[in-house]
């Protein structure tokens, strides 16, 4: 018995996980949280995941939390097609990639669309409110992250710092594929299945750093992941994640 | 044919040299000074064009990063295991290994920096000579990573990295309160992946670690301090103490 807990729309950490599932042809029951009313910061989830954070993965009774050790988890403990390098130097490769796409580009995606959305995600709150809200979310850093965008007071020379490394990321990136259909080696893994999740969307929007004259090897990658049976699915049973213009309604 | 690139035996380079001693591993031991910046040396960035260190090679091949490192020895020389034969058990080493990468370990070094980097590990340098030095580094990250070390840490970034550490040893103290390892039923890559930072805070946070404070933690850090393994890597330092010097990094994680 497998259950997911996760928010839409789909991408990132609940994203990885969620196709990882769909790839190994894991049966699994949905269970969505609603991210817009705060459904992650409720006692009832609180108590499944105590850092308030998505996703979540029931297995048996267990819980897994941490979306990298999640898909690794869900490799190990499942038949079906590996997900990782059997090689154990490609497999060293493949986990340098997860963090790098994780932490160092993943981070620094996230700390510039938080900047972006969230005055428009907290809707028509009071400031109070979102305070109380705050107060709720049981992570330090994140709470702190949440704050610094909800009232725009990122420092600009971060933002910066962020836009300098997602840039150099996409040049990395394309390297990577220029010399190869997937990200390590030869085989589909792991480090695919989190690159789509947390960058394929910077395609439609930052088409200024992906685009067919700087990253083609990218976007030709980027439509063989749409053609693979688990990523049709993964699109077809959630929403993808929005364009900016809906991003701004 | 193993060639290990080290600092001193606590932090990161502990991890990979007790990691190599627990397996059995025969290994040369090249030890590279990072207060003298020798990490950035021709020969070095060559292997690592940001002067990472610990730095293994393998058949030639080089591998970084503690985590992956370590995970790396332990798949391609199986004797001796140091993860889990089940899932659920490497998971949980994995979680904790995550929890040292993403601010455990930057928020340990940041501390002990404050403590012991400035004044007592590049004691040989006075400020100015430090500042030109560190202008000298041929690597862009390097230079940022030293400039900020060199300033001085401030009073906010401090507090951060003290409530961080007080929140991973609560983790540390209650999961060894109804265990004798970190993760599954064995010491693992989670031990190895703590031990190496959490040394440091007896010393460094006395209010925080100690018999009285944190009984099940200490006993397990003298535990891991006991072992052959873990007494023949701290002794491939230069200084008596390696719990007593520090080097700025890693970074921490730059958003919640």
């Amino acid at each position: 018995m497998v259950e997911l807990y996760f928010f839409q729309p789909l991408g990132s950490n609940s994203g990885r996980v969620f196709l990882a599932l769909l790839e190994k042809g894991v049966a699994f029951t949905e269970r969505e949280l609603n991210g817009r009313a705060f459904e992650h910061l409720r006692p009832e989830y609180l108590a499944v995941n105590s850092r308030g954070q998505v996703p979540t993965l029931i297995h048996d009774g267990r819980i897994f939390t941490e979306g990298t050790a999640i898909c690794e988890y869900i490799d190990d403990a499942f038949e079906g097609p590996p997900l990782r390098p059997r090689d154990p130097r490609e497999r060293w490769s493949m986990r340098r990639w997860c963090r790098f796409i994780d932490s160092d580009l993943g981070r620094s995606l996230m700390m510039i669309h938080w900047n972006r959305i969230v005055p428009a995600f907290v809707g028509s709150r009071t400031r109070e409110e979102v305070e109380r809200i705050l107060c709720g979310v049981p992570d330090p850093d994140r709470r702190r992250a949440w704050r610094r965008a909800y009232l725009q007071e990122t420092p600009p020379a971060e933002l910066e710092e962020s836009q300098r490394r997602v840039a150099a990321a996409s040049q990395r990136i394309e390297a990577a594929l220029a010399g190869s259909p997937w990200i390590v080696g030869t085989r589909y893994s792991l480090a695919d299945i989190d690159l789509f999740n947390f960058y394929a969307f910077v395609a439609e929007w930052s088409p200024q750093i992906v685009n067919d004259r700087l990253t083609p090897h990218t976007l030709a990658w980027i439509g063989r992941m749409r053609e693979r049976p688990a990523v049709r699915e993964l699109r077809a049973r959630t929403r993808v994640p929005p364009s900016p213009a809906a991003a701004s309604t | 044919m193993l060639d290990l690139y080290h600092w001193e035996p606590n932090g990161a380079s502990g991890r990979v040299l007790i990691a190599l001693e627990e397996k059995g591993l025969a290994y040369s031991s090249c030890y590279v000074d990072v207060l003298a910046f020798e990490q950035y040396r021709p020969e070095l960035l060559e292997l690592s064009e940001r002067g990472e260190v610990p730095l293994l090679v393998h058949d030639g091949a080089a591998y970084t990063e503690a985590s992956y490192l370590c995970e790396f020895l332990d798949e391609a020389f199986p004797s001796r295991p140091l993860l889990p034969s089940d899932a659920r058990g490497r998971w949980e080493v994995r979680v904790w290994q995550k929890a040292v990468d993403d601010g455990f370990a930057a928020s340990v070094s940041e501390l002990a920096w404050q403590a012991y980097g400035g004044a007592r590990g590049v004691g040989a340098l006075a400020p100015g000579a430090l500042c030109a030095a560190v202008e000298r580094i041929p690597v862009e990250e390097g230079r940022e990573l030293w400039r900020a070390a060199a300033a001085g840490l401030g009073e906010e970034q401090l507090a951060r990295a003290r409530s961080r550490v007080q929140e991973a040893v609560k983790k540390i103290e209650a999961q060894l309160t109804s265990a004798q390892w970190l993760a599954g039923a064995a010491y693992s890559l989670a031990d190895v992946a703590v031990f190496p930072y959490f040394k440091y805070l007896p010393e460094l946070c006395p209010g925080l670690v100690s018999d009285a404070a944190t009984p099940h933690a200490m006993s397990w850090m003298r535990a891991v301090a006991a072992r052959p393994a873990v007494r023949s890597a701290l002794a491939r330092g230069r200084v008596v103490d390696p719990f007593t010097v520090a080097a700025p990094g890693p970074e921490q994680v730059r958003w919640g």
